[in-house]
């Protein structure tokens, strides 16, 4: 970018400086450029923090405000009664309908959200549009069955106590990729505190790797997929990977 | 403050520090990397609940049970129906395609009346009332002009309560003309008819026959049911043989145990010869011949006379010693079973030809028993009250038909759709002033597609009742669609070739997607509409009360199960099957077995064009879906262009993949000559199946339409045609 | 039998199709095509971007008229162990995008992870693989019958058959929730196999002396699974890449084909 002139420019600036060594005019300089630095910190580190998450993920509510606490204190058989598995070994995941009108055929109260409900949805017919916190990419195959009913997880591991909510929390739609917050976690710089705080790749392979360390027959990635450094497992070798009798691609992508 | 350029630099370090120490880099990374992998615009097919829906599938008429698998209201994919007696489990190319022609862009979406000019496809919307109204008042005008015997229907089958109703329609409404699509079934309908005095189906016992003798049937290319015939040809593998007698290595040929190469268009004298060969060395049934048959003697001498083995060698190309071994092995099996109609059976053939067939299994003796033919009654489960007719209908009915089918010179034949557009053309009979069609695309599956689309353009009033926009749809003025075969019911009659009755059910699988209404129902609206003695011969509010009714008590079976078959059935018994003057087996004779010759002179057209089937390629009124187009083979089609097989030998310097023009006195087509060994030489073989004009961009335009470039030649018994090639010759583009 | 009920045993899924029974239907190619939400473009005859997972070839003997003979073969992805699980495509991969499942012996690959360098087409001896030259495009509406249980891909990664592996995962989810950690044979079958309705395709577990696929094939594990059946054989043999997919012929000419022979060559073979 710089042209010769430029470069001289610049020579003779340094000249100066180094030839006047003047004491108060070099702080001043000295506190403008700080200054600058800081204000340019200060500045970027707002903007990394503060507006890039504003920009980065749109607010949206869910169609219905929901209440879980109600639900789980009204059914018997817990996050189960409405979030089952099919015959067909496949997980139901969020309500249809169909499964809501068992119960919500009429209102049941005076709350204004089952009002809404009702009237909107089921007197019409149409299906509520629940934005789904847990959505995966269409390349995952996450298998419920494997996890729940022979890994014994809690559904808490993974979803956190969202059983205890009593609204719907704000959507955060990531305008990139338009998937919700929840994946990536709220910890925008990808901290996490417990293991629900995130479900990304890396978060299924931390447990993983862990209950490998503990000796249990788990799919763990191979190297170099899992490149993020993990202190309670020694780097993984060529040697390794073949010795791992679950891993593979399909395994977790369709 | 001077803002030097030292303080720009820093507050850019710092920018960049602080960008560092913020997650915008590493998420907005993360977030791109994602973006990149999962583009936004590749569909996310949605997930949800599956669940199976059984029902049959009527692509063609081979009536195989299917399963539609579902997600949430989404069909995804259409499975074989295991223990379906048809197909149990297995499907073919086409109906594994079905999903595509279900949610296609071929789909006619509402109906549609023709603004501009035939088959320029400019078209306006109107609505379903608008719709009948116009039939109504057309058809109306012409019953009050007593015309109503100008009216004729198009249907791809007549049997089934859909086609029953339509043929009800039309009596009722004062017309002869229901024309049924041609296919080998007339033929052997008519062997029946001739040699056993019934009017049945011939039912094919291929599981159990352990030497299976085909005249060119493309048994394994979709001749009959043809996931049922793939089915058995894998049981004949394990016991049986398979003998294919045909000029062309076909995939049935090449599957087969042996292949017999001959000259196209002997088969008749070739199995007159088995027959001489199997007469003289008695190894015919003699209980069978004795006891239960007519006319033999008459018959031997006839084939003892012209048929010799050495006689018909000359004629055929298969050797004496050949034709002597094939009688032998024929007669010395235990369950011999003789077959013909050329591939997939789309043309009727020379009745000589099937009676000289039959003749075989007759000989031995497989007549209604294991292994052999069987004679198949037509379902009687419709049983609807006589019409009354009233004196317009019954006057127009008095009318001769307007194919000649029924006619002094082809008394026996039902219907004879190939002379349709000659009568049409030519002007000698009454003038079709309305034409119906239902269940198929004459358009495009006609033999000589110029005549065709001339007779059609002399009818002043086409009504197509075509889901999708096919060949014969462009060419109409009106289009009524009719639902999808996976949103409607409608009942499924035995399957061709099948030796036992059965009725399928099929069923909704989703709800109809478009404005479309089910044939059933539009005929049921337009009887209405007419009132009188009309309306009266359809006393159901819509056609699913119809159909509920005319099944009975088969209703719940069929919804539960897919599938009613008729645990009583059992062939024939020898004794009182056969219902000929004599209450025998008629040897029939009914002139000479003289082959059938082809349009062309040999000096101008040195080849002979063949068409060839396949079961990659759709050729009757469905066209391929793209997943089956796909799985054609570049030696068939390449771009746009359509390959045709030589032999080697009669290419006269066309080299492999060269361009050339194929020309028959039908017209000419340009093509790509590829070299085939498995034809015979101074043959030419064409795929049937692509060059359609219509339907959507991945199918049309592909290739060439075999019809275009042959025409029908009648049969001198049943008027049917009998066309199995025609001269051509190769020249350079 | 009592080594079925032995849960850790790893699986190995193959297939043994008879080509005597194969007619060239071509119903095995749409049917993986329908389960597998394989893309299809307007002209798909140029067979080298036509994306076909199960593709059907035909060989001829090369023979004159009479003597003409043909066959169609059936080809799917081998699924090669090669050495271990060293198939030709997994080795060279350098995105990782594809692997070997030890567990159940089929190479599977993220569509989503591989970023189309197509070496891994190179290394394939059986033209198995196939890049997404465009982007799919369905007609309108049409997208309307894709399969959840597959992504779709997209333009710039490469592609091969999953031995419908998903029908396996699908198929545990049922053994899971019923409590079970093995499945029986016929729970996890491909789309193909359930499809041909010639009863030509036989899948199952090699590794299981009780299934029709070991009795037929009859792999020696002494020789890098080479099969024991004289009218079996496995695509380029000698290439030692261990396919998983068997055939069958009774004819001679086209095991011989199916080996790419070359007269006397295999004389030197060594494996």
């Amino acid at each position: 970018m710089s042209t010769l002139d430029d470069k001289a420019e610049e020579t003779v600036e340094q000249v100066e400086t180094t030839k006047c060594p003047e004491k108060e005019q070099k702080n001043r300089a000295c506190g403008i450029i700080l200054i600058f630095f800081v204000i340019g910190l200060v500045g970027s580190l707002a903007v990394g923090w503060l507006i890039f998450p504003k920009l980065l993920y749109s607010q949206k509510k869910q169609p219905i405000d929901f209440n879980h606490v109600v639900h789980v204190a009204a059914v018997e058989d817990g996050c189960e009664s409405c979030h089952y598995f099919r015959e067909d070994g496949s997980f139901s995941g969020v309500p249809k309908l169909a499964q809501c009108v068992g119960c919500h055929e009429e209102a049941q109260g005076e709350n204004p959200e089952e009002l809404k409900f009702v009237e909107e949805h089921v007197t019409k017919g149409n299906e509520v549009p629940w934005l789904v916190y847990s959505r995966q990419p269409d390349c995952v195959f996450f298998s419920h069955a494997s996890h729940i009913k022979m890994g014994k997880l809690d559904c808490v591991v993974c979803h956190g106590h969202i059983g205890e909510s009593k609204h719907s929390r704000v959507y955060e739609e990531n305008r990139l990729t338009g998937y919700s917050r929840d994946i990536w976690g709220k910890n925008l710089a990808g901290l996490k505190k417990d293991t629900w705080d995130r479900m990304k790749m890396d978060d299924c392979a931390e447990c993983h790797a862990e209950l490998k360390a503990k000796g249990e027959t788990v799919t763990t990635l191979p190297w170099p997929i899992n490149w993020m450094p993990r202190p309670y497992e020694k780097p993984a070798s060529s040697q390794v990977r073949v010795n791992i009798q679950k891993d593979a691609c399909f395994v977790c992508h369709k | 403050m001077k803002v030097c350029r030292r303080s720009f630099l820093s507050l850019i370090i710092g920018g960049a520090a602080g960008t560092a120490l913020s997650p915008l880099p590493l998420k907005l990374m993360d977030d791109s990397s994602i973006w990149s992998q999962a583009w936004p615009w590749t569909p996310v097919p949605e997930d949800g609940e599956v669940s199976h829906v059984g029902s049959i599938c009527t692509l063609c008429p081979g009536g195989c049970g299917i399963t539609v698998r579902k997600v949430n209201d989404r069909a995804i994919k259409i499975e074989g129906m295991k223990g379906h007696p048809v197909n149990n489990g297995g499907i073919c190319v086409l109906g594994l395609s079905g999903l595509q022609l279900l949610y296609g862009p071929t789909r006619v979406k509402t109906p549609l009346k023709r603004v501009g000019a035939r088959g320029e496809g400019r078209w306006e919307k109107i609505s379903w009332d608008e719709a009948i109204a116009e039939v109504v008042k057309k058809l109306g005008g012409l019953r009050e002009k007593g015309k109503s015997h100008t009216v004729a229907c198009i249907s791809g089958t007549d049997r089934g309560t859909v086609a029953q109703l339509l043929g009800r329609f039309l009596t009722v409404y004062g017309s002869p003309n229901f024309i049924r699509i041609p296919s080998i079934q007339d033929s052997y309908e008519l062997t029946m008819h001739l040699m056993q005095g019934v009017q049945a189906s011939a039912g094919f016992d291929v599981e159990n026959a352990d030497f299976v003798l085909s005249f060119g049937s493309g048994l394994i290319e979709g001749w009959g049911s043809p996931v049922r015939m793939i089915k058995a040809n894998s049981k004949w593998k394990e016991r049986g043989k398979v003998v294919q007698i045909e000029s062309r290595l076909s995939n049935t040929a090449a599957k087969a145990d042996k292949w017999v190469p001959i000259n196209p268009g002997t088969e008749a004298a070739l199995a007159l010869a088995i027959a001489n060969v199997i007469i003289q060395k008695s190894l015919y049934n003699a209980d069978f011949v004795k006891n239960y048959s007519s006319g033999f003697e008459e018959f031997k001498q006839m084939v003892l006379n012209e048929f010799s083995p050495d006689d018909v060698s000359g004629i055929t190309g298969v050797s004496a010693s050949t034709i002597e071994s094939l009688a032998k092995s024929f007669a010395g099996s235990s369950k011999p079973l003789a077959v013909c109609g050329r591939g997939q059976g789309e043309t009727p053939g020379s009745l000589n030809e099937f009676m000289a067939v039959h003749t075989l299994n007759a000989l031995v003796g497989n007549i209604d028993k294991k292994g052999g033919v069987w004679t198949v009654p037509d379902p009687d489960y419709i049983k609807w009250p006589e019409v009354e007719m009233d004196r317009i209908a019954a006057n127009g009915m008095s009318k001769a038909r307007i194919d000649g089918a029924g006619s002094k010179r082809y008394p026996d034949t039902r219907y004879l759709l190939d002379r349709l557009p000659n009568a049409i053309n030519s002007g000698k009979e009454y003038p079709v002033e309305a034409l119906f069609v239902a269940g198929a695309n004459p358009v495009y599956t006609i033999p000589d597609s110029k005549a065709v689309k001339e007779a059609f353009n002399k009818v002043p009033f086409v009504v197509s009742f075509s889901s999708y926009m096919d060949e014969t749809a462009v060419n109409s003025d009106l289009i009524l669609p009719n639902h999808v075969f996976l949103e409607r019911y409608e009942d499924v009659p035995t399957p061709v070739g099948l030796q036992k009755p059965i009725i399928g059910l099929s069923k909704p699988v989703v709800k109809p997607l478009f404005n479309t209404k089910h044939l059933g129902d539009v005929i049921l609206l337009m009887a209405k509409a007419f009132g009188g003695q009309i309306a009266k011969a359809f006393p159901w509010d819509s056609y699913e009360v119809c159909l509920k009714e005319t099944l009975g008590n088969k209703w719940d079976k069929l919804i539960n199960d897919g599938f009613w078959a008729d645990s009583n059935f059992r062939p024939a018994v020898w004794g009182g099957a056969f219902h000929t003057p004599s209450r025998k087996f008629e040897f029939v004779n009914k002139g000479k077995a003289e082959s059938i010759k082809i349009e062309g002179d040999e000096k101008a057209y040195p080849l002979i064009l063949m068409p060839y089937d396949s079961m990659r390629l759709a050729s009757g009124f469905i066209g391929d879906p793209p997943f089956v187009i796909k799985t054609v083979e570049d030696t068939v089609l390449k771009g746009k262009e359509i390959v045709v097989e030589v032999n080697p030998k009669s290419a006269r310097g066309f080299r492999e993949g060269d361009q050339a023009i194929l020309s028959t006195p039908k017209g000419s087509v340009k093509v790509r000559v590829h070299h085939f060994n498995g034809i015979m030489p101074g043959l030419v073989a064409l795929p049937r199946g692509l060059g359609h004009t219509a339907y959507d961009e991945y199918l049309a335009d592909k290739g060439v339409n075999f019809n275009e470039l042959i025409g029908p030649v009648e049969d001198p018994v049943s008027g049917l045609n009998a066309a199995w090639g025609i001269r051509a010759k190769l020249t350079r583009a | 039998m009592k080594e079925q009920h032995k849960n850790t045993k790893a699986k190995k899924y193959g297939m043994v199709i008879d080509l005597d029974k194969c007619t060239g239907c071509g119903a095995c190619m749409a049917a993986c095509m329908a389960e597998n939400n394989v893309p299809f473009k307007k002209d798909e005859s140029n067979k080298l971007d036509s994306i076909t997972w199960m593709r059907v070839y035909s060989l001829t003997n090369g023979k004159k008229f009479p003597e003409a003979d043909m066959c169609y073969i059936p080809r799917p992805c081998m699924h090669c162990e090669a050495h271990n699980g060293h198939a030709p495509c997994v080795s060279v991969c350098p995105a990782v995008a594809t692997d070997y499942n030890h567990e159940t012996g089929i190479v599977s690959q993220i569509y989503t992870r591989c970023f189309g360098c197509r070496y891994c087409m190179a290394a394939c001896p059986y033209h198995a693989r196939y890049f997404n030259w465009w982007d799919p495009v369905w007609p309108d509406g049409m997208e309307k019958y894709l399969s959840p249980n597959v992504s779709p891909r997209m333009r710039g990664v490469v592609e091969k058959c999953s031995f419908c592996f998903h029908r396996y995962q699908l198929a545990m989810n049922k053994a899971y929730v019923e409590g079970r950690r093995e499945l029986e044979e016929d729970e996890y079958q491909t789309s193909c196999t359930q499809a041909c309705p010639a009863g030509a395709i036989i899948f199952g577990d090699l590794n299981n002396p009780g299934h029709a696929v070991n009795q037929i094939a009859k792999p020696d594990p002494k020789h890098g699974g080479r099969p024991m059946n004289p009218h079996a054989f496995r695509l380029l043999e000698r290439l030692g890449t261990n396919p998983k997919v068997y055939y069958l012929s009774s004819r001679e000419w086209v095991r011989r084909a199916g080996d790419n022979y070359i007269k006397d060559e295999g004389k030197q073979g060594n494996h």
